[in-house]
């Protein structure tokens, strides 16, 4: 596995995103899952595009990501995915899902009562 | 008695004669001593002459001579006056007064370089105790935002932390010109990291423009990595100072024969034939520095670049005109300071520009990928002990596909963000999949409930680059708790939107129609262990919640 190099990084975070943090959209939350959506990236576009947000795509290119997950694999702070995940979500290149809310989610619990009764069944 | 008259006449004569020898004696020296007296008079008037001039020259020297040379070690384009009369100077009181001024100007270009030592030594005491508060203020500020996102916060951490770069670089480059050390020890780096984390330091990033031509993983070493970002941001600085700010600074690094040469073009005003002689002699550093001849408030930006270059054998040149019409500033770094970092291994930060090269042996996972080498092939949500671990068919299979490529590095920080789940200690996977597999077959009832629930959900449909990979398991990888879970039916993994009340009802239908399927539960066990021993070792909590709630639908 890739190492984290250590020491003090080189690059700081706001060149990512030309030191802007604050989007027009309402923030992704961090665990918004980002998926490429495959539309190509113009010609035009690609010039225009930060370097860091072409390294996002490359990351998206093998499949879905969390917000985090970017962050961590970019090795940038969330706040700058997330603007680099709004201006490609803008421009169609991604697409992102919100986060289940864990109270849509199945209660564990439930499903415990579920599996341990059918086995009480089976066993019975 | 006759012989008194010739007595008489001969003392007379003899008196006569005496008289004449000695009026003629007297009138002699009366004119010798007339001459003497006008000779004096002359003699007297030649000194007199003599010492005015000498006066006056003592005086001009004073006056005029003395200050002019002390000046002219500062600014040698003051002209010493010579002498008030050419005459003197060949003669021995020119030679003379020459002889002060010279010993003048040793001693005092002596005391000059002393004073400046010491100035040197007191300001880099202090802009190393600066630079090391900076630092600290650096590592604070990027702690604050990796922990911190909220948009505004971010906002105003990303702002500071420009303004510590700013100080940081300015603080810095006044040690190095007075003699220190660069002040940080950096690892191995790419060098086109160095350049961006130079163009970083600049209140005018924004404007730089980086072509990295170079062949993807070219690295500086060690040593040279600070001093190179340092050079190029000073040459950045000057380019975009003197520019205007509507326009572009490029920066263009290409490899050369001996090493990689950084150009930095600007648009801008470019420099007169003195200006560019006195530039190039300054980041040559072959000369000593003074820190009063870099002007008030000093410009040290040259200077520091010229320390640095005869420090480390770097080479600076500006002596080209650019064809944008200002300054092209080169800077050469041999072969002896470039190095290699595998770009796979450690790619360069995400913000550095990409390479426009593509290296060689990649090259068929970067045309695949649209990707310059730093590929790395990725499942969602697979875990580190994937490595080991060969119950993994998708994985497996992404890797053979990426020709050898190391898989991606997310995985040892990618499950930080979940949260964590419950344990399950009473539930045995095996029991849970061989219980959950005959469940999905009495589910077939209850299926119709479900798909039009499914195809409700909005959320779905926005991830069509997930759904599509799941069938294509051969090329992409795939969440592995999906694996297992999936072989009996095609449950999309992710419907959140699948509301508790219908999954109720789906599971009070499962309910019922898993006593006709118990009957399934033994052939279902045989069939599942070899999948489920993975989730047993490595599944993480939160997916397995996850699973679970996926193949109860």
């Amino acid at each position: 596995m890739t190492g984290r190099r250590a020491g003090r990084p080189l690059v700081p975070a706001y060149l990512s995103t030309g030191g802007v943090a604050q989007t027009g959209r309402p923030p992704l939350e961090r665990l918004s899952v980002l998926t490429r959506s495959g539309v190509p990236v113009a010609t035009g576009l690609s010039a225009d595009l930060p370097a860091a947000a072409h390294a996002l795509l490359d990351a998206l290119e093998d499949g879905s990501l969390t917000v985090v997950e970017a962050a961590a694999l970019l090795r940038l702070p969330v706040s700058a995915v997330r603007v680099l995940a709004a201006d490609l979500i803008d421009q169609d290149l991604v697409l992102a899902r919100p986060p289940i809310p864990p109270a849509e989610r199945f209660d564990p619990d439930l499903l415990k009562r579920v599996a341990d009764g059918l086995r009480t069944l089976k066993h019975d | 008695m006759i012989e008194l008259p010739d007595l008489v006449a001969g003392g007379l004569a003899a008196g006569t004669l005496s008289a004449l020898v000695l009026g003629g004696g007297l009138l002699r020296s009366r004119r010798q001593q007339a001459a003497q007296r006008t000779e004096i008079t002359a003699l007297r008037a030649q000194h007199d002459g003599a010492t005015r001039v000498f006066m006056a020259e003592v005086e001009h020297l004073a006056a005029q001579r003395v200050p002019a040379a002390a000046r002219r070690l500062a600014h040698p384009h003051v002209v010493v006056p010579g002498p008030l009369d050419p005459q003197i100077a060949g003669a021995p009181l020119g030679l003379a007064l020459e002889n002060v001024l010279s010993g003048l100007r040793a001693e005092l270009a002596e005391q000059r370089t002393r004073i400046d030592a010491a100035a040197q030594a007191g300001m880099r005491g202090a802009t190393r105790e600066i630079q090391a508060a900076l630092y600290r203020l650096q590592d604070a500020l990027r702690g604050l935002q990796q922990r911190y996102d909220d948009p505004e916060l971010a906002q105003t951490l990303f702002q500071l932390d420009h303004e510590n770069e700013q100080s940081l670089r300015r603080a810095q480059v006044a040690a190095v010109v007075c003699g220190a050390w660069v002040g940080l020890a950096r690892e191995e780096s790419h060098l086109v990291e160095a350049v961006t984390g130079g163009q970083a330091r600049l209140a005018g990033y924004h404007r730089v423009r980086v072509h990295n031509h170079l062949e993807p993983g070219t690295a500086l070493v060690s040593h040279a990595v600070e001093p190179v970002a340092i050079i190029v941001a000073e040459l950045l600085d000057n380019a975009l100072r003197h520019s205007a700010p509507d326009t572009d600074v490029l920066v263009n690094l290409e490899h050369v024969h001996h090493g990689v040469c950084v150009t930095v073009d600007d648009a801008g005003l470019g420099m007169t034939q003195d200006e560019r002689a006195r530039a190039q002699r300054l980041v040559a550093g072959s000369e000593p520095i003074l820190l009063t001849d870099l002007g008030d408030p000093p410009r040290m930006g040259l200077a520091a670049i010229g320390r640095l270059t005869r420090q480390f054998d770097l080479g600076v040149d500006l002596s080209s005109p650019s064809p944008y019409g200002g300054v092209r500033a080169v800077l050469r770094v041999d072969s002896h300071l470039l190095s290699r970092i595998d770009p796979v291994e450690h790619p360069p930060a995400a913000s550095t520009p990409r390479s426009t090269r593509r290296s060689a042996p990649q090259a068929p996972a970067a045309v695949s990928h649209g990707h310059d080498g730093g590929e790395q092939s990725h499942g969602y949500g697979a875990e580190p002990s994937d490595d080991a671990s060969t119950a993994v068919p998708g994985h497996q299979a992404s890797q053979a596909d990426a020709g050898g490529l190391p898989r991606r590095r997310r995985r040892t920080r990618g499950a930080t963000p979940a949260p964590p789940a419950p344990e399950q200690p009473a539930l045995r996977p095996e029991e849970a999949a061989a219980a959950l597999g005959a469940l999905q077959s009495g589910t077939a009832a209850a299926r119709g409930h479900t798909e039009s629930a499914r195809i409700a959900v909005p959320e779905e449909t926005a991830v069509p680059g997930h759904q599509a990979s799941q069938p294509d398991a051969s090329r992409l990888p795939q969440r592995r708790r999906r694996t297992p879970g999936a072989t009996p039916a095609p449950p999309a993994p992710e419907q959140p939107a699948l509301r508790p009340e219908e999954a109720a009802a789906a599971l009070g239908a499962l309910q019922s129609g898993t006593a006709a399927a118990r009957g399934h539960t033994e052939s279902a066990r045989i069939a599942v262990p070899e999948e489920t021993a993975v989730p047993d070792m490595t599944v993480h909590d939160t997916e397995q919640t996850d699973y679970e709630g996926g193949a109860a639908r």
